[in-house]
């Protein structure tokens, strides 16, 4: 797997670089502009993009709008966002109409190394990896709503996990059930939702995030 | 005391001009020249053999020098500082001089003749220097100049050729051909002159605009009657056509209405005096101060009237509103400064044909003192209100600038070690898997290090939302909408970027406006309403809780207030008990 970072801050630039390099991902390119980002990933198609969204020179947009532009330009290339905050309003806005190949993490979560590196595989994959905090805070703000009620809490823990992006098998692992029972419950939230089921891991994330936020 | 700058007068006139008895000595020598040369008229063979009838020629020539001998003294003694005055004073000495052609001695008769088409020259110079006496423009002067030059050498010419009989001493060759010639050319230079001179007065007649006063015009009228008519005799003599002695009387009787509509303009200003009653009138009514200005305006008879006050402490001129402005000192206006016993109060702006009326200006200025006292109070008032919001403003986006500062410093500083930090923490855990004591311990710290950076995030967001900044006010609102306490309708009809004060006001208003809900409504629902209107924004939270709050309750509502206030926006909150709260702040924001 090939990688692109672009991160200002030059601790955690090779931070980011060691960490996945010694999990056996080759870091084509390091930059700290979104300028140099765009370039690089010109170049070399990577997997995946690993962007700062706070870049100079303003330090404002810059990271989003270099992220949205290589997702929609090269739609095989996979986009990391990583940011000191994490926003409902940019989670939705960097998905657009697709988590395919979509991720949008708090940056502490470099830090979790295991964590982190199974994120970065399934963006780099086409599937998506949305920081818990966002689906806290939708779940928080549909904490009356009569259909989540009715889940139970086991069927709320894999429906945070699902709309995480994390698969079927990943969500057994981390809940040490099996995989049979996972599918069973996924089949059910969906069910209770009224989502239709059977998407990809990416489309049930963006069906739930929708369902979330509405 | 006061500077006054060129073109800047004071309503105190300072110089009462020229003494009596010079003006007397030389209205005495005016009418004495009239009379003389009257004499010479009615006796001369150079009258009744070019001119015509020798008695309404002699009356005609003089009466015009001695009307413009005492209509420039009359002008002098009024208004000093204008050369007007004096020019009309030569005029009429020139047209005197020039009538010395009549007398029987040869060295007079000589001076006489030579300066024998003076006379229209001096006329022209006067309408054109009217009413500073100065001319303005390169053109003019040239103008003028041309014609002197024209006048004087083409009649030397002329002399030195012949032609005028035995009393000409200038004769040198006699040559009728070149005399005729000449005659010729002096007449087409001189009428084209004139007329050119008309077409100057035209256009400055259009300049001035509606602004030019009544009085005024009619006097410009008369000044261009009268080039025209000299234009027209002197064309008709160069080309020999018919009526040459009728053209002439008519031609010498409207030069002489000139100094008439003079006198005409100086009894309607003496009548205008009674204008002031109304002016007193008005200000028994104690006029608001927008109102002095029309009431100045009414009693100069000056619709371009222009009014600005002095401001000693900001050492400038404001309008009532406050707002700086200068005075109209190039612009070919006129200015009169007005003091208050020492002290500057106003400076009014207006058509310079008013410097012909100072005791107007001096009786209406005097007259409206204590208004326009109190109307500078007022210009003052307005200006330190200005000054104070502006200063207001500075400080609160002084203060964003530098808890933008800190809120970077924290994110490129402490933040980014931190994690960079939890990382290496990260690694080494995982080479300790073989010591699973120290790694938890390691894990305990990686904990730690985690809760310091939700605290520093929550410090960064209190410092200066960041999102806002980079993003906008819309996808900033989404969050803060999804981490209230209860479910949250937002509507955000702002599709552009809005200036950052602004945005950082609206997103702070919401944050803590949300946050009281959470913390003292018992609702059950919120909206927040942000809308781009023409000229500001407004935004609304309005809950269904149990209303009574008031601004004591949360010093954060107080603070949003004074923010909101110093964006020049109002901040109202209605929280009647058990029916909900409404914020509601609008700011203006002129795109």
């Amino acid at each position: 797997m090939r990688a692109v970072i672009a991160e200002d801050s030059i601790l955690l630039r090779e931070g980011v670089t060691r960490v996945l390099s010694d999990a056996g991902v080759e870091v084509v390119g390091a930059c700290d502009t979104a300028e140099e980002l765009l370039v690089k990933v010109r170049t070399h198609t990577p997997d995946i993009a690993i962007v700062d969204i706070r870049l100079p020179p303003t330090h404002g947009d810059e990271g989003m709008r270099a992220a949205a532009e290589i997702r929609a330009r090269h739609p095989t290339v996979g986009v990391l966002v990583l940011s000191q905050y994490v926003e409902v309003g940019l989670a939705m806005k960097l998905l657009a109409d697709s988590a395919e190949g979509a991720g949008y993490l708090l940056k502490d979560r470099i830090s979790d190394v295991k964590e982190f590196v199974a994120a970065v595989e399934r963006v780099a994959g086409g599937g998506s990896a949305i920081d818990p905090i966002i689906v806290s805070t939708l779940l928080a703000k549909r904490r009356n709503d009569d259909v989540l009620m009715e889940l139970t809490p086991r069927e709320r823990e894999v429906l945070e996990l699902m709309a995480e992006g994390r698969s079927n098998q990943g969500i057994a692992d981390l809940l040490v059930i099996t995989l049979r029972s996972v599918e069973k419950y996924v089949s059910t939230i969906f069910d209770k939702l009224g989502l239709p089921s059977g998407a990809t891991d990416s489309r049930r994330v963006l069906a739930v995030l929708l369902y979330l936020r509405s | 005391m006061v500077t006054g700058s060129p073109g800047v007068r004071r309503s105190a006139a300072a110089d009462r001009g020229p003494r009596g008895p010079l003006i007397w000595a030389l209205g005495l020598a005016g009418c004495v020249a009239a009379a003389s040369s009257f004499a010479y008229a009615l006796e001369s063979d150079v009258v009744s053999g070019q001119l015509g009838e020798p008695f309404v020629v002699a009356f005609l020539v003089n009466w015009n020098t001695a009307a413009y001998v005492l209509c420039g003294l009359l002008a002098w003694s009024r208004r000093p500082e204008s050369r007007f005055g004096l020019l009309l004073v030569a005029a009429g000495f020139a047209n005197f001089l020039s009538t010395l052609s009549w007398t029987t001695s040869s060295v007079l008769y000589t001076f006489g003749q030579a300066l024998d088409f003076l006379p229209p020259i001096l006329f022209l110079h006067v309408f054109l220097a009217f009413p500073t006496g100065r001319l303005e423009t390169r053109l003019e002067r040239g103008i003028v100049v041309t014609g002197y030059t024209a006048a004087i050498s083409l009649e030397l010419l002329r002399m030195g050729v012949g032609g005028f009989g035995p009393r000409n001493l200038l004769e040198v060759a006699p040559s009728a051909e070149i005399g005729l010639w000449a005659l010729r050319a002096q007449l087409l230079v001189v009428g084209c002159l004139c007329l050119a001179g008309v077409g100057m007065l035209a256009v400055k007649r259009r300049r001035r605009g509606p602004s030019l006063r009544r009085t005024h015009a009619l006097l410009v009228d008369a000044f261009a009657l009268g080039l025209v008519m000299i234009a027209v005799l002197f064309f008709v003599i160069a080309f020999g056509g018919p009526a040459v002695l009728h053209i002439r009387w008519a031609t010498l009787a409207t030069i002489g209405l000139a100094p008439l509509a003079f006198i005409v303009a100086l009894l309607h200003e003496r009548l205008a005096r009674s204008s002031l009653g109304g002016l007193f009138v008005d200000l028994h009514g104690d006029p608001e101060p927008f109102e002095l200005r029309d009431a100045l305006a009414r009693a100069l008879r000056d619709p371009s009237l222009t009014l600005a006050y002095w401001l000693p402490d900001f050492q400038s001129y404001v309008d009532l509103d406050g707002r700086k402005t200068e005075l109209p000192v190039e612009s070919g206006r006129g200015v009169t400064l007005i003091d208050r016993s020492g002290a500057r109060v106003a400076a009014l702006g207006h058509d310079a044909a008013l410097e012909d009326e100072p005791e107007l200006l001096e009786a209406v200025t005097a007259a409206a003192g204590i208004a326009l006292e109190n109307a500078r109070l007022h210009a003052e008032l307005h200006a330190r209100l200005e000054e104070l919001r502006g200063s207001r403003l500075r400080l609160v986006a002084a203060g964003q600038r530098e808890r933008q500062r800190l809120e970077r410093n924290l994110h490129d500083g402490a933040q980014q070690r931190l994690i960079a930090l939890s990382l290496e923490l990260s690694i080494l855990e995982q080479e300790l898997d073989h010591d699973p004591a120290l790694a938890r311990r390691l894990a305990s710290a990686r904990d730690e290090i985690a809760s310091s950076l939700e605290e520093l995030r929550e410090v960064s967001r209190g410092l200066h939302p960041a999102v806002v900044s980079g993003h906008g006010l819309e996808v900033a609102l989404e969050q803060l909408a999804a981490r209230a306490a209860v479910p949250v309708r937002l509507l955000v009809t702002v599709r552009e970027r809005l200036p950052e004060t602004l945005e950082v006001a609206a997103y702070y208003l919401v944050s803590e406006s949300l946050a009281n809900v959470g913390k003292y409504a018992a609702a059950t629902s919120a909206s927040v309403e942000v809308v781009r209107r023409a000229d500001d924004v407004l935004v609304e939270i309005v809950d269904d809780g149990v209303g009574g709050a008031d601004e004591s309750r949360g010093s954060g509502l107080r603070g949003l207030a004074d923010r909101v206030e110093a964006l020049g926006g109002k901040l109202r909150v209605w929280s009647p008990s058990g029916g909900g709260t409404r914020v509601r702040a609008e700011i203006p924001c002129v795109p």
